[in-house]
């Protein structure tokens, strides 16, 4: 469990993280989404005690990372596969970081067989491919079977294998009650390994829904697209509580907070023609568009009910 | 809650300082740059030490009546101080490696994992500490107790006088000569850490504590060697027998101790800044 209250951090004037509360809880995978410069890499590294928050707190399992017993085996984190000595061996460096809760050989060989690591095992980190090197990391955030796992951009590099590979992983991790948060750029990715999302803009939290509301509550939810000669019409009679238009195009226009089936019983009640009627589901992607770009740019809503027919 | 791992996962045990000096050891011992660096600074030693003893055998002087045998640093002094002529590059390279101990994580970022496995920041500047002196104080042992040797060898090969051992305050030399280039090794991994830069910290301990003292001695004014002696170099030629900016020498006990504040000086600079800044 991971708990953030009014977690603040500012550069001088920058405003990076602006005082999110969340939690993060366990048993689930937890999505971190957010433009570049959201403020989701601050927020993990002030997880972790990497960087002081300006104001407010962060806790792991109920209190601050720094005053863990066995820091690693309460937080496995992969924050920048990079951050390995070049000079040393993929063994070495995770027998380095093991020693630190008491953790040897048997563990670390264990580890690497896990992520596919045994053959380079003893070969310098800094001759890694991409891939090899967020296995590596990954490998590291698993080494002390922590409760609590923080990766930032895990799938970066990694081939289809790796990728089919973390996702399973990553299920069967919070399947066992472990706390997973999660960020990437790759919706369709996020879209079949998360349950839960945490949306942030300029520092500020978005959105904290489970991934189905997420979708389904978006401006770009849920919708039926109707194509109708008849559509001033078939609109006018829609319009109402909670239903809303959208105009693309003379004679086609999106229909949302009704079914298509209540759509087509009220045009044939009328007597106006449909010429299509398509349910459309909204992908993550296009949920996650709609609602940065909505704090991005804090554009008024376009009317909805001036239909041209 | 976290049962069913592919294996059982192993016991983890809280994390301590001495396991966080095992931590920095195993990255020591770890990188090839640490026994290739270790090696250099016993073969410049020796080397040069051994160079020393075979051109200036002629003049050479029989050690003073005080045991102290004083001299420069490229001979005319005593036996002991010419077979010691390595030490002033040593100390330069044994700076370097320091630094480079301090600041290479964060040029790799490596740091980040570091303080994450070890949040109580300290421990690392501490562990890192302990686990450099595990590395240099044995080559230190072995470059001034080889320089000695191969030295003495060379003098008395060639009717020079020589340090004995059994002499006055020869032991204390040598053992203060080990002491020296570890404090200068610790003040080099202080100011990596300080200064978050390979290159930053190499030029401040290289330019500033070894090549700075020598140029003020040569261009202030006497008046300023109060001052100058209190320079580790300064007081590291109170206790070694090779001379430095600052003639009038500190006792040997001060200048133990005045190489000793440096030293904490630049381990608790460092463990301020760790501990403060974020990484």
């Amino acid at each position: 469990m991971i708990e953030l209250r009014h977690l603040t951090k500012t550069y001088g004037t920058k405003v990076a993280v602006d005082g999110i509360t969340a939690t993060i809880r366990p048993g689930v995978v937890t999505g971190f989404l957010g433009p570049n410069g959201a403020g989701k890499s601050t927020t993990m590294r002030m997880i972790v005690g990497l960087d002081r928050p300006t104001s407010g707190t962060a806790l792991v399992n109920g209190h601050p990372y720094a005053t863990s017993r066995a820091p690693l085996a309460e937080v496995g984190a992969l924050l920048d596969a990079k951050a390995v000595d070049s000079g040393r061996s993929a063994r070495n460096h995770l027998l380095a970081l093991g020693a630190t809760v008491g953790i040897g050989r048997r563990r670390v060989d264990e580890v690497l067989a896990q992520v596919g690591l045994s053959e380079v095992a003893h070969k310098a980190a800094g001759s890694f491919s991409l891939g090899m090197g967020q296995r590596l990391g990954i490998a590291a955030a698993l080494l002390a079977d922590p409760a609590v796992l923080l990766l930032d951009e895990p799938v970066n590099g990694l081939d289809l294998d790796g990728i089919q590979w973390i996702r399973d992983l990553l299920t069967e991790l919070a399947g066992e009650g472990r706390t997973v948060l999660l960020s990437s750029h790759l919706m369709s990715e996020m879209q079949l390994v998360a349950d839960h999302l945490l949306v942030i803009g300029q520092g500020r939290i978005l959105a904290d829904s489970s991934i189905a509301d997420f979708i389904e509550e978006s401006p770009g939810g849920n919708a039926v697209v109707v194509v109708s000669p008849d559509a001033g019409r078939l609109a006018a009679l829609l319009a109402g509580d909670g239903i809303s238009l959208t105009t693309r195009e003379p004679g086609r226009f999106e229909v949302r907070g009704t079914t298509s089936a209540a759509i087509g019983d009220l045009a044939a009640e009328h007597g106006l023609r449909v010429h299509e009627l398509t349910p459309v589901t909204a992908s993550l992607e296009s949920a996650y568009l709609e609602l940065t770009r909505d704090s991005v740019e804090y554009t008024a809503t376009v009317p909805t009910h001036e239909l041209a027919a | 809650m976290t049962t069913t791992l592919p294996a059982p996962a192993t016991r983890v045990r809280p994390q301590t300082l001495t396991r966080a000096v095992h931590s920095e050891w195993i990255k020591t011992r770890s990188l090839r740059s640490t026994w290739v660096g270790m090696a250099a600074v016993a073969v410049v030693m020796i080397g040069f030490g051994a160079i020393a003893s075979a051109v200036s055998t002629g003049s050479v002087q029989p050690p003073g009546p005080g045991g102290s045998d004083g001299g420069g640093p490229f001979g005319g002094g005593g036996p002991l101080s010419t077979v010691l002529t390595g030490s002033t590059f040593a100390v330069l390279l044994i700076g370097v490696l320091g630094s480079l101990a301090g600041a290479r994580e964060y040029g790799s970022r490596m740091i980040t994992a570091s303080v994450v496995s070890v949040p109580r920041r300290w421990q690392v500047v501490v562990a890192k500490a302990v686990a450099l002196s595990a590395a240099v104080i044995p080559t230190a042992l072995i470059a001034v107790l080889g320089s000695y040797a191969a030295g003495t060898a060379i003098l008395s090969a060639n009717d020079a006088p020589t340090a004995s051992l059994t002499d006055d305050d020869v032991l204390t030399t040598l053992f203060g000569m080990v002491g020296y280039i570890t404090a200068i090794a610790l003040i080099g991994l202080g100011l990596g850490i300080l200064l978050r830069s390979v290159a930053g910290s190499i030029g401040a301990v290289v330019g500033g504590i070894l090549i700075l003292p020598n140029i003020a001695g040569a261009l202030l004014p006497d008046s300023w060697d109060t001052i100058l002696r209190f320079l580790p170099s300064s007081a590291a030629s109170a206790f070694t027998a090779v001379a430095a900016a600052g003639d009038s020498k500190l006792g040997a006990a001060a200048g133990v101790a005045v190489l000793a504040i440096w030293v904490a000086a630049a381990v608790v600079a460092a463990v301020v800044s760790l501990s403060r800044r974020d990484v």
